[in-house]
């Protein structure tokens, strides 16, 4: 949706209205997991229910809005940062649950946003990344006993 | 005994060396800690207690103390400075805080942030000197009916956040309650929008959610519009202090964020948030520069912050006189000081005065420590700014993403503070404003359970909640509240074609 | 700022514990899970292991890691999955657990761990306002079997130690308990301030965290729910009112499954010793917490009872289906 670059025809702001729509059904579907309804005054489904009908009023004004043509006019976006900083994020988030531990995380994560804001020494970026992560690592592990993820490079320290 | 004799000798124990270096040492660390989103003064004091329970009680109270002050502090620099906020309740303050920064004003955002801290703190700490007995015998009388009243007063002030189209504002809002809903339903104890996910059933934090939100989705923002739309940053435009203007700004909004800070944080599910709120709203509706708000108005900054640190010593009320944690750190000073066999509560002040007192002279210390170090740093903080974009934002998600790490390591918790990310990318994107979505999380989950808890007690009769006084008077509020503004827009255009 | 704060509190730290450690002679190094956030009981009960375990020289060091969420579901998920066969992991536990467990539908089940031992117990008050018309338990049990609705309790959250013992008193006093009219708070604090406030009809919760109010007299405390009164505490038991309940807060520990006979001994026999250890004791004593401990094959029949208990007892509330 953020590649729309028409002035005029905001199909952005139908897919925004249609979203809001499916996620107030969300919340009516998940209403069937509920067991226990009936307690003394109201209920565990009144502020599902709340919710959701707020969201379909505004699935509507947010649809007005779009055939209106109210939605701002958005720059074209580059598409190389937001994939290089979500691929940081990715590999941060990877990392740590396959085991990899905190600081390599860590580092990818520095090395990759540096990356995505025009940098152009990646090497130089990661080996800052590493620092910065031993650093936070030690201050927390060893001073607070907080228990980080630990990999390889963790168990060396 | 009287309070002011009683606090000159608490003064006396405070002001020993030793008791000094462990003030100086708990706000030192509470800085440091406040700046990390999700870490905050309450595992700090955690993760302290098996270590400090060799110290003597009142030194290691005073350190906790010096760390719940210093957690406040750092929460709302990291706000500024980089647009994520360390705790929930420096939330308003990164709203205009940060514009302010941007625009090279961030010295004096982090000055009136500072000052009005220490002036709001310095006046919650003589409230709880003179008011704590009389107060804690309101709070104590808020029920169900009352806060839920409250809640709907707060809910008012979100407007004042939703910028120039309430049906933007309204759905970001609506996405915060939709948020307010995964997890477990505190009344009844079954899962809602849980999907089956175990990650889920204790609902969505609300540090991952701003810190996505606001520091993740504002590095995507930048970095996508990096080719087009260079963001220049200057840490310095204009004065690094505040000028006599700043302060005629200022001044008012600290005082009436203590006014609002103090009682909330007194009562027993106020909490720090609300507060916060509440005062961002007023300075908004009160302030003579209307225009500034949504780009860097000081008031902004003021307000919210005065009524964060009043509520930090509101919420010593309830804990020093009965015994009542309110908040999670007040909570881990409570096991501070069940390690020591003391009982906070009604017999303290008469058991142990020396350490109550102790305790809240060291609460002026702290205050007062607080300022001194933080404002030699104005200039060094400013500086940050001045690192360059890509280690600045690399530096920042680094940051971001620690935080929820340490607090939570889990993949799931990971994937939703990057899918926050996402969200607050395209929330800019398509303009929708982003602080009603954390308000919406935050008051949501609150309004409902106190609304259901006083039904439950009434057995269902919605009277009650029109019964009690304070939510009799808190209603009416409300209402005005909401009806004001139109009235007054009415008022003033017949004034105008009466002229 | 932060290196300066590290090395002053490094500084603090080394002199702490040298203060508290003794020379160590075994060499079992362990892991102890709290399925919860620093901070909790279960934490608190996790890093004083910590502390008795090296003290007592059962461990040569001990590790604590947290793992929240879900009432420990989640940590007891990762217990029984990638902590199989781990001799050397260790995860605090409680009744608090049971309960999560049922309600939350979880995929992993208790009996799936290895149990090792109950450590600590925590009995139940029962108080009402000072000046609530309700002076003892015979009264409450006559007003909740007369209308359940109109007594409100005020305790912790639902499906909770408090919430399992509303049910089971009124169960015991041949009242309707799915017809209880239990309100949960989020923390201690404002359930005590309900019931300060005069709110709710009465309130749970465990003892020591009203004993301050009970002593200043602002709580009137009609019963506890140990099985022989309190030591040193001048409140009836429940039961010697004529309410047949009996319920503890107890707290233990599990080791991982599908380790070894020898791996289950060793750690029955360190933590055996940790408990016999005057470290533990001293930190029992600090806490305010009672020993209450059971170790090997005589904990693992307790769990069971207890499991069924719980069970039966959220299927009147209708917490769980049958």
């Amino acid at each position: 949706m953020s590649t729309n670059r028409a002035r005029r025809a905001d199909t952005a702001g139908f897919v925004i209205a249609g979203l809001l729509l499916a996620l107030a059904l969300v919340i009516v579907w998940d209403l069937s997991n509920l067991r226990i309804t009936s307690v003394y005054g109201l209920g565990p489904e009144a502020m599902p229910v709340v919710v959701a009908a707020g969201l379909v009023l505004l699935a509507a004004g947010n649809a007005a809005m779009a055939y209106k043509g109210e939605l701002p006019a958005r720059e074209p976006v580059d598409i190389r940062a937001i994939v290089l900083i979500l691929g940081g994020l990715v590999a941060l988030i990877a990392l740590i649950g396959l085991g990899g531990g905190f600081i390599p995380a860590t580092a990818i994560l520095f090395a990759a946003t540096a990356t995505a804001f025009g940098r152009r020494a990646i090497l130089v970026d990661l080996v800052i990344g590493l620092v910065l992560a031993v650093a936070v690592y030690l201050l927390f592990a060893k001073l607070l006993t907080l228990s980080l993820p630990v990999g390889l490079i963790e168990r060396l320290i | 005994m009287d309070a002011l004799a009683a606090l000159t000798q608490g003064l006396a124990v405070a002001l020993q060396p030793m008791n000094l270096l462990f003030a100086l040492i708990g706000v030192l660390l509470g800085t440091a800690v406040g700046v990390l989103p999700g870490i905050g003064p309450a595992l700090t004091v955690a993760l302290l207690l098996p270590i400090t329970f060799k110290l003597d009680p009142a030194g290691s109270l005073i350190m906790f103390a010096g760390i719940y002050y210093g957690g406040m502090y750092g929460g709302s620099t990291t706000a500024i400075l980089i647009n994520t906020p360390g705790e929930s309740a420096s939330l308003a303050t990164a709203i205009e805080g940060n514009k302010m920064a941007k625009a090279g004003r961030g010295g004096p955002a982090l000055a009136t942030a500072a000052i009005g801290s220490f002036a709001a703190g310095t006046l919650a700490t003589i409230g709880i000197v003179f008011l704590a007995p009389w107060l804690v015998r309101i709070a104590v009388q808020f029920g169900p009916e009352d806060y839920f009243a409250l809640m709907c007063v707060a809910f008012i002030t979100v407007s004042a956040t939703f910028g120039n189209s309430p049906v933007r504002g309204l759905t970001s809002l609506f996405i915060g309650l939709t948020l307010g809903l995964v997890g477990i339903d505190r009344l009844t104890g079954q899962a809602r929008l849980g999907f089956g996910v175990p990650e889920l059933l204790d609902g969505v934090e609300i540090t991952t959610l701003a810190v996505g939100l606001f520091a993740v989705g504002e590095a995507l923002y930048v970095a996508s519009r990096r080719l087009h739309h260079q963001e220049t940053l200057e840490p310095v435009r204009g004065s690094l202090w505040m000028t006599l203007d700043d302060w005629r700004r200022s001044w008012k909004p600290w005082l009436r964020g203590a006014l609002f800070g103090f009682p909330i944080g007194a009562l027993p599910a106020g909490g720090a948030e609300i507060p916060t709120f509440l005062s961002y709203a007023t300075e908004r509706r009160l302030s003579k520069h209307p225009e500034e708000f949504g780009k860097g108005a000081i008031e902004g900054v003021a307000g919210p912050e005065a009524a964060n640190n009043a509520s930090a010593a509101g919420t010593l009320v309830p804990l020093l006189t009965l015994g009542l944690p309110t908040s999670a750190t007040a909570a881990m000073m409570l096991a501070g000081f069940q390690q020591y066999g003391l009982n906070p509560g009604p017999l303290l002040f008469a058991e142990r005065p020396d350490l109550v007192w102790g305790l809240i002279a060291s609460l002026f210390i702290a205050n007062a420590m607080l300022l001194v170090l933080n404002l030699p740093l104005v200039g060094v903080w400013v500086r940050l700014l001045a690192i360059p974009q890509p280690w600045l934002y690399a530096g920042i998600l680094v940051f971001a993403t620690m935080g929820t790490i340490a607090a939570k390591p889990q993949v799931i918790e990971l994937t939703m503070l990057a899918a926050f990310g996402v969200l607050g990318f395209l929330m800019r994107r398509f303009d929708y404003p982003i602080a009603p979505v954390v308000i919406g999380l935050i008051l949501g989950p609150v309004a409902e359970s106190q609304l259901r808890r006083a039904l439950s007690i009434s057995l269902g009769d919605p009277l009650a909640l029109v019964q009690s006084p304070i939510s009799a008077t808190l209603l009416a509020l409300a209402v005005v509240a909401l009806i004001a503004p139109f009235t007054l827009r009415g008022l003033a255009r017949f004034k105008a074609d009466a002229d | 700022m932060s290196q300066a704060t590290g090395w002053m509190w490094q500084t603090l730290v080394v002199a702490a514990l040298a203060a508290v450690v003794t020379p160590a002679l075994a060499q079992l190094e362990l892991r102890v899970m709290a399925p919860a956030a620093p901070g909790g009981g279960w934490d608190q009960t996790a890093r004083s292991m910590q502390q008795a375990l090296v003290a007592s020289g059962a461990a040569k060091s001990v590790q604590v890691v947290n793992v929240p969420g879900a009432g420990g579901s989640i940590g007891l998920a990762q217990l029984v999955n990638s902590g199989k066969g781990d001799g050397r992991l260790l995860m605090v536990n409680g009744l608090v657990m049971v309960g999560a467990l049922l309600a939350n539908r979880s995929p992993v089940r208790l009996d799936q761990a290895t149990p090792i031992a109950r450590l600590t117990e925590e009995s139940q008050v029962i108080v009402v306002p000072v000046n609530s018309p309700i002076k003892n338990i015979p009264d409450l049990a006559a007003a909740v079997k007369a209308n359940p609705a109109r007594v409100t309790w005020a305790g912790g959250s639902a499906g909770g130690v408090d919430h399992i013992t509303a049910a089971l008193f009124a169960k015991a006093g041949n009242a309707d308990a799915t017809k209880i009219n239990y309100i949960p708070f989020s923390g201690g604090g404002e359930s005590l301030a309900a019931i300060l406030g005069g709110k709710v009809t009465a309130g749970i919760s465990g003892y020591g965290e009203y004993e301050g109010q009970i002593k200043a007299g602002k709580l009137r405390a009609i019963g506890v729910t140990s099985a022989n009164p309190l030591p040193g505490v001048d409140v009836p038991t429940v039961k010697s009112q004529g309410i047949d309940l009996v319920i503890a807060n107890w707290r233990s520990v599990m080791a991982a499954p599908g380790i070894t006979a020898e791996q289950r001994k060793a750690l029955v026999d360190a933590v055996d010793k940790m408990a016999k250890s005057t470290a533990w004791r001293d930190v029992l004593k600090q806490k305010g917490w009672s020993d209450a401990y059971l170790s090997g094959d005589a904990f693992a029949a307790f769990l069971g009872r207890e499991q069924t208990r719980v069970r039966d007892v959220l299927i009147s509330v209708g917490l769980v289906k049958p």
